[in-house]
């Protein structure tokens, strides 16, 4: 497989479209994700943001095809989801909340298994596999296996897995949760970098501060509906009793806990 | 069929590099089949199943212990060790070095289990066998009643058994030395009466009393004539390389689950790749390792075990056949695995149930225990083991000189649990996506 080229191309047509979106759990009262609709365009960071149990990680496992919906479609660079899976898959690369990597592989044998399996191979999977252990300044650490990384580290790898095949959309679910500053830092950094390069992504995070940083647009979910979207500045444009995007949020989804 | 040989090399390097299921893959059936093979050798030697030692000490040096030499030779499956002499020639084990070995020695070496029979022969029975029965004869003719030949003692044949030789054991070898005295005795009478009546029936000859009325013959039921019962070895180490090889449920259902709760599994599951090609590398994977595991027990069998005093593994003379029924034992084993992997909820319940079912299923399927020796309940349950299909099969070309037409039964029962296996994980793994 030929690495992806950049989004400009068809920088009109949005990466990620999402319509209507239902999805409910058997024996749940509610559904996990009702009447969900978003697009994401390239070059955008749209950050998902919501409390514990609002509908994230449903949403997000719906929009990679890891769940089937109950109703509504997803387009991925414009080929439907579920109905051309494996060629939609090529698209994007996911980063999941937990360090999906095999603790006794190094952390190149596990880029290096990855990359395979996106049809990365020869001389391209190699400096595919160095040029995203690079962006994540794991490169002098390739040949240590994953589970004597310590956690930012770990969180690095994980990116670094996300980026193999250049995806066009990136779902990056979390990925700075628990890690220190200076590697919460790093990959900020590289996902402003990658942003400007036009790559797409959706991005949750209880962090809100990282979200008004990061954020093109933001969608605060509740109760598995959107309740509020737009960029920043424009949400709070909107509430001008909130002095930032932590007190929009509480504001929009209450103070109750949800655990 | 890149992403398939990925697959297949990423589990054999994680397999590789956990080196607690290396031990149990490798190191426990190895040490299970050494362990188990050589304490079975004695306890077939305790029940006769295969050569034991008869430690004769033979001290009348006349007819009769000729005969039971000449009787036990003919039942087989008996070494007889002169007392005073090994097997080589040199000094008996627990015996006395002079060659007088006194009947102190002989049940020493009985009761440490140098032999498992003991037979003393005292000096002169020979000579008082005959002497009864001419006493017995000249009564006979005189009109006296028989106890008038009581008068010449009774002589008396010692046997020792070794302590844990078995009833049955005990018994088949008293029978065979009886019945070795009543042929001799018959043939004394005979003598002796045909010497009463050679003056009135010159012509008579004095070896009727050997003749015999009635043959037995005991038919072969091998192939081609072969009938051998398994060795320790036969029994031990298809056994124990089943039981090794089904003992990859452990890894291969952890390695699931592990993929499960690491997310790595959410990873794959966005991959452009078929996870069918990803858990079809797993079994590939471990079918492999299934088939080096057996080699090296196999290896053991022919190589290790008989330095231990064991005799040699044969593997009968269908090479191909033995190869397809490891490889269906094996796939059957991954697809096991798989279905466990995939309906455990966690590793701990995963770690719990596979181990206990592989080992109620070794029971039942004969592994530790040969299933004729089951009850009949037992014995109608243990046709649905996996093991039981594998060691069956493998016993039928190991022992009985089978081919593939023979075991093809057990090849497709294997199979067909495999398809079942796998065909349920997917169907589990569909549904769990699903929700």
């Amino acid at each position: 497989m030929a690495i992806l080229k950049p989004f400009e191309e068809n920088a009109e047509e949005p990466c990620l479209v999402a319509q209507d979106l239902e999805k409910s759990y058997p024996s749940a009262e509610k559904p996990a994700i009702d009447a969900l609709s978003l697009s994401v365009h390239a070059g955008e960071i749209f950050g998902l943001l919501g409390p514990n149990g609002a509908g994230k990680t449903t949403a997000i496992s719906v929009m990679t095809g890891l769940l089937r919906p109950d109703a509504g479609a997803v387009h991925i660079c414009g080929i439907d989801l579920f109905k051309r899976s494996k060629a939609a898959r090529k698209f994007f690369g996911l980063v999941p909340q937990e360090i999906a990597l095999y603790p006794n592989l190094t952390a190149r044998e596990n880029l290096r298994y990855f990359g395979r399996l996106y049809g990365l191979k020869g001389k391209q999977l190699k400096e595919r596999v160095a040029e995203s252990l690079s962006i994540v300044g794991l490169s002098d650490r390739a040949h240590q296996r994953i589970r004597t990384f310590s956690g930012g580290m770990k969180r690095r790898a994980n990116l670094s897995a996300g980026l193999l095949h250049s995806p066009r959309l990136l779902f990056l679910d979390e990925p700075t949760v628990g890690i220190d500053a200076q590697s919460r830092n790093m990959i900020l950094e590289r996902l402003l970098e990658m942003r400007e390069k036009g790559v797409a992504m959706i991005y949750t995070t209880h962090y809100m501060e990282e979200a008004q940083t990061l954020c093109s647009r933001i969608a605060v979910m509740d109760g598995g509906r959107i309740v509020a979207h737009g960029s920043p500045a424009d949400l709070l444009r909107g509430y001008p009793e909130c002095r930032d995007l932590g007190a929009l949020f509480l504001h929009l989804t209450g103070k109750r806990l949800r655990d | 069929m890149m992403k398939l040989f990925s697959t297949v090399y990423k589990e054999l390097l994680l397999l590789f590099r956990d080196r607690a299921g290396l031990l149990v893959l490798f190191l426990m059936p190895a040490a299970l089949v050494i362990i188990v093979s050589l304490v079975q050798e004695n306890v077939l030697k305790t029940t006769g199943e295969i050569d034991v030692q008869v430690v004769l000490a033979d001290r009348d040096r006349g007819a009769v212990g000729d005969a039971i030499r000449k009787g036990l030779a003919e039942a087989g499956a008996m070494e007889i060790v002169e007392a005073g002499r090994g097997p080589d020639g040199g000094p008996g084990a627990g015996l006395d070095r002079d060659g007088k070995a006194d009947d102190a020695a002989v049940e020493k070496a009985v009761a440490h289990g140098d032999a498992q029979v003991g037979i003393i022969i005292p000096a002169g029975l020979t000579r008082n066998m005959q002497a009864r029965i001419d006493a017995q004869i000249e009564a006979a003719f005189a009109g006296k009643p028989a106890s008038e030949a009581e008068n010449v003692s009774l002589p008396e044949l010692r046997l020792y058994f070794d302590p844990l030789a078995q009833g049955s054991f005990r018994s088949a070898i008293v029978n065979a030395i009886h019945r070795i005295i009543l042929m001799m005795e018959m043939e004394m009478k005979a003598g002796a009466f045909t010497g009463a009546v050679r003056s009135f029936v010159p012509e008579m000859s004095d070896d009727w009393g050997s003749g015999r009325l009635l043959d037995l013959r005991v038919e072969r039921t091998g192939r081609g004539g072969v009938e051998k019962l398994p060795t320790s070895v036969q029994q031990n180490v298809p056994a124990w390389a089943l039981f090794g090889m089904f003992f990859i449920v452990v890894p291969l259902s952890g390695a699931l689950i592990r993929e499960r709760e690491d997310g790595t599994q959410t990873r794959l599951l966005t991959l452009p790749v078929s996870y069918g090609i990803l858990l079809m590398g797993k079994v590939i994977a471990y079918v492999f390792i299934c088939l080096v595991q057996f080699g090296i027990i196999l290896l053991i069998g022919i190589y290790v075990l008989p330095l231990m005093g064991t005799p040699v593994l044969e593997i009968g003379s269908s090479p191909e056949a033995v190869a397809v029924i490891v490889l269906s034992a094996a796939l059957a084993a991954s697809g096991y695995g798989i279905a466990i992997g995939v309906f455990s909820g966690t590793y701990e319940q995963a770690s719990m149930f596979g181990p206990v079912s592989i080992v109620i299923a070794a029971a039942l399927g004969g592994i530790m225990v040969p299933v004729y020796v089951m009850p009949e309940t037992m014995r109608e349950i243990s046709r649905f083991s996996p093991l039981a299909w594998g060691l069956n099969g493998l016993t039928e070309l190991f022992v009985r000189e089978g081919d593939l037409i023979s075991v093809l039964p057990e090849i497709a029962y294997l199979l067909l649990f495999a398809a079942g296996m796998l065909g349920a994980a997917w169907i589990g793994f569909s549904r769990r996506r699903r929700f």
